[in-house]
């Protein structure tokens, strides 16, 4: 079925037909954060869906956060060990007030993807968790060029030495084909030249500098511009070029909106608000998580959940207290720990999180979380997390624990299993409900998102 | 220049282990239980891909030609340090694994393989390896993965196994049935408390169809099925085989280890998949090089012993790969940039053992890169045809000679 772009594109409002209620309400903060508890999810509902959106943007309380924050990051920065500092960023997931800068950071990462283990230095990887963060929801211009010259992703991408004589043309590469315009859009003899203007730029004792003598100060021939043009302008010339709009709005639209394959023509209302905009990611953002599309029945509960939303987002959903390097090593297992891409291209998401193993693990995973030894739950126990109150059936509180959870409804048989499970004789609440958890996690509905 | 047939092979130790092998029992003198073994109807394929592009110069590496030593600099392996196959070549000294298997006559050397028009991104080139260059006709479908698809032969349950961890690889995408994944056979345990009540529910659950017009629910739907049959298999296998011993403690060798075990379980699965990866050695290659060299080399050689031990050497075939060799010049630091021909390996009980095809040329070069003496479709084709008994051109598009590299 063809969907006109425009259209898919524009401004939804809810309206008596789809209406803002709790199940959009979880659908937003899904995509756009680590979900909800049902508690802050009746807040939004009662908000309206304007003031819930323009909270995403507002991004308060970021900085009492980061405050907050800052001396657990000198500690685990001088600490020198990149796993901790993977716990780390999954604490701030966790704790964040501004969910959303979290989840754009998270896409950045992907984007930008650089590994931890590679870089071996976790002040440069904590200093481009924060360049991502800082720039996470403005302009594309200033993080290209930060990143440009970002020791951790110089390092990762074996750049650290660009001699005249001999230029790197790894960055060169990567910057067209991976992180502006996608392949099929240069030439080699456009990454050659781009490698020019990048000569002289290194890293020594873990910072950037300029190298006046290694530049080489010739015309270069750059995605047909010439000139005696130096890095800057030439990472300027590249996001200046009509793929770029393309490849980022769609990169986009696969990260916060669906898996499936979108096209040039289908995207390219997003791709305009970019170049009109100056790639202004708020003000793109803002009509993506505000579309026709991103309402429609075609992306709800159209990605598959990614490990880090699954995890997250029980764990804020519950108010779990979780021990965050237990967490770690999970979603190692899982393909998917932040710091540690798989490689250059970031995680290929989608179907891949899924397959015979990773199902097991997330399974296990869940049954972990709401179950295992190191679990404890900001509300006391499970069974107020859930939000029951003495003597409750499942009837009362399981509806509204899976409009939260779930974007599609479960099929009726489905619903009577876990209500079953919950409300079987025998075994303590905590007990019943962490199995009703579990079993849920084994049913397909569970892992789309 | 193409050569698509075996222009002469040379066993490793002269004519004469050629002779006794051609004295070797035909199949069906033998009892049932080895003609059985022999007849490719069980026959097991492990695939290991060497990530990021092997030094195929330094692993086969032309110890007598002086052009060898020009170029790499600092690189090159003694001329008495190479692990001497014939008067030209010799492996890297940290292949000793490599050698043993060798005298034992269980590993086959493919040299110059390649393509024409050589890719030099890993992605691109690996794309072409795990496709067998139909990049173009689906993005989605790999060489295995076509043959689990398409071939009689793999129509039972668990045709294939990816071990390890990270994507599935695209050689085993497909477009109608799923390829399992394992990270490791002990994450494979369901862990949820009352496991019998578990799959009991979810069994009954996964029997009810859902909307047929939601098609990622429906790839939920099918891998939770698979994960579920997959993990009661694995766990089966954990509590009534024995574990292998004598495995390096490597990343390779635990995999290998496992997939040994796995072997031996009597699981259906033919093909195995494993990665082994940080051939990418632009800097400073020779420490990092040598040490992915002998993981690769110890760990076969255990396998090999392991399977031996086991009764099921002759029936399982090594095969590694690498998206391209490296550069024949090494490069300012220490290290050799993305290339393109390189030797890949075959070990198993039944492999012709020997080197196969040229080394191809030192002065012959491409924009300073060999070229290819060997496609590596005709390894492919021979894989698929002599080992696995699956008709490789319709999985490869179009017919491929066969090369000569088992014993079968």
């Amino acid at each position: 079925m063809r969907i006109d772009p425009i259209s898919a594109w524009s401004a939804w409002r809810p309206d008596e037909r789809e209406p803002w209620n709790l199940m959009r309400a979880a659908h937003l903060m899904r995509r756009a954060g680590f979900s909800s508890s049902p508690d802050q999810l009746d807040v939004m509902v009662q908000d309206g869906f304007d003031v819930s959106v323009d909270r995403l943007f507002a991004c308060d309380g970021a900085k009492v956060f980061d405050e907050s924050m800052e001396s657990t990051e000198q500690v685990l920065s001088s600490a020198q060990d990149p796993n901790a500092l993977a716990s780390w960023w999954l604490l701030r997931m966790v704790k964040s007030p501004t969910p959303f800068l979290e989840k754009m950071t998270l896409f950045w990462h992907g984007h930008f993807a650089t590994g931890a283990e590679k870089v071996a230095d976790s002040r440069s990887m904590l200093r481009q968790n924060r360049l991502l963060r800082d720039h996470a929801l403005g302009k594309f211009e200033p993080m290209v060029q930060g990143i440009s010259q970002d020791v951790a992703m110089l390092v990762y991408l074996d750049s650290t030495d660009n001699r005249k004589t001999r230029p790197n043309e790894n960055y060169a590469r990567e910057l067209m084909e991976l992180f502006c315009l996608g392949p099929g859009n240069y030439s080699e003899d456009d990454i050659k030249e781009l490698a020019r203007c990048f000569t002289g730029w290194e890293v020594r004792r873990n910072e950037f500098r300029f190298n006046k003598n290694q530049h080489d100060q010739g015309e270069k021939t750059v995605l047909g511009k010439n000139g005696k043009f130096d890095g800057d302008e030439g990472v300027r010339i590249v996001i200046d070029h009509p793929a770029t709009s393309d490849f980022i709005a769609r990169k986009l639209i696969n990260f916060f909106v669906t898996d499936d394959v979108v096209d040039g023509p289908f995207c390219e209302p997003v791709a305009k608000t970019l170049r009109e905009s100056d790639f202004d990611f708020s003000i793109a953002m803002r009509q993506i998580l505000s579309s026709k599309y991103f309402w429609s029945s075609q992306c709800i509960g159209k990605k598959v959940r990614n490990p880090v939303e699954m995890a997250i987002g029980l764990i804020r959903g519950l108010g779990i207290n979780f021990n965050m390097n237990e967490l770690r090593d999970r979603l190692a297992a899982l393909g998917h720990l932040p710091l540690f891409p798989p490689n250059v291209k970031g995680w290929e998401g989608g179907r891949h999180w899924i397959n015979a193993s990773t199902f097991i693990g997330r399974v296990n995973l869940v049954r972990q979380l709401v179950s295992g030894a190191p679990a404890t739950f900001e509300a006391g126990s499970l069974a107020k997390a859930v939000g029951t109150r003495d003597g409750q059936q499942s009837g009362d509180w399981l509806p509204r624990l899976l409009d939260g959870f779930l974007p599609i409804p479960l099929q009726p048989s489905s619903l009577s299993s876990l209500t079953a499970i919950a409300d079987r004789n025998g075994d303590g609440q905590d007990q019943r409900i962490a199995d009703m958890i579990t079993t849920l996690a084994g049913m397909p509905e569970f892992h789309l998102n | 220049m193409m050569t698509t047939r075996r222009q002469f092979i040379q066993t490793a130790f002269g004519s004469a282990a050629l002779v006794s092998m051609s004295h070797s029992v035909p199949a069906v003198l033998l009892g049932a239980s080895r003609q059985t073994a022999l007849s490719g109807e069980d026959r097991i394929l492990i695939v290991i891909e060497l990530g990021g592009g092997n030094d195929g110069l330094n692993t086969v590496v032309p110890y007598g030609d002086e052009n060898y030593y020009k170029n790499r600099f600092t690189l090159a392996i003694g001329r008495n340090d190479v692990l001497k196959i014939d008067d030209h070549v010799g492996l890297h000294p940290s292949l000793r694994g490599f050698s043993k298997l060798l005298e034992q006559q269980q590993l086959a050397i493919v040299q110059g393989v390649g393509y024409p028009n050589p890719n030099r991104s890993h992605f691109e080139s690996m794309d072409l390896w795990h496709t067998a260059h139909r990049v173009s006709e689906n993005a989605h479908l790999g060489w295995l993965g076509r043959c689990v698809d398409e071939s009689p032969v793999l129509a039972g349950e668990l045709p294939a196994i990816h071990y390890g961890d990270g994507r599935q690889p695209l050689a085993l995408g497909t477009r109608t049935r799923q390829v399992a994944s394992i990270n490791s056979l002990e994450q494979f345990r369901l862990n949820v408390g009352n496991k019998r009540k578990f799959t009991d529910t979810i069994r009954g659950d996964l029997a009810i169809r859902r909307d047929s017009n939601n098609e990622l629910l429906g790839f939920i739907h099918e891998s939770a099925g698979l994960a579920l049959r997959t993990s009661e298999r694995i766990e089966n296998v954990l509590d009534t085989s024995s574990t292998a011993r004598d495995f390096p403690g490597t990343s390779l060798g635990r995999k290998l280890a496992a997939i040994s075990q796995l072997v031996d379980s009597g699981l259906p699965t033919r093909i195995y998949y494993v990665t082994h990866n940080g051939f990418d050695t632009h800097s400073n290659q020779a420490a990092a090089h040598s040490g992915l060299l002998s993981e690769l080399g110890d760990a076969i050689a255990a396998l090999m012993t392991d399977l031996q031990q086991r009764g099921h050497d002759k029936r399982t075939a090594v095969l590694t790969f690498s998206e391209f060799g490296r550069r024949v010049r090494e490069n300012a630091s220490r290290g050799t940039d993305h290339g393109t021909a390189a030797p890949l390996f075959i070990a198993g009980g039944a492999v012709r053992a020997g080197l196969t095809n040229k080394h191809p040329g030192l002065t012959e070069l491409d924009q300073g890169d060999l070229k290819f003496s060997t496609d590596y479709r005709n390894v492919y084709a021979t894989v698929l045809d002599k080992w696995l008994g699956i008709d490789s051109t319709p999985i490869l598009g179009k017919s491929y000679d066969s090369l000569d590299l088992f014993r079968v």
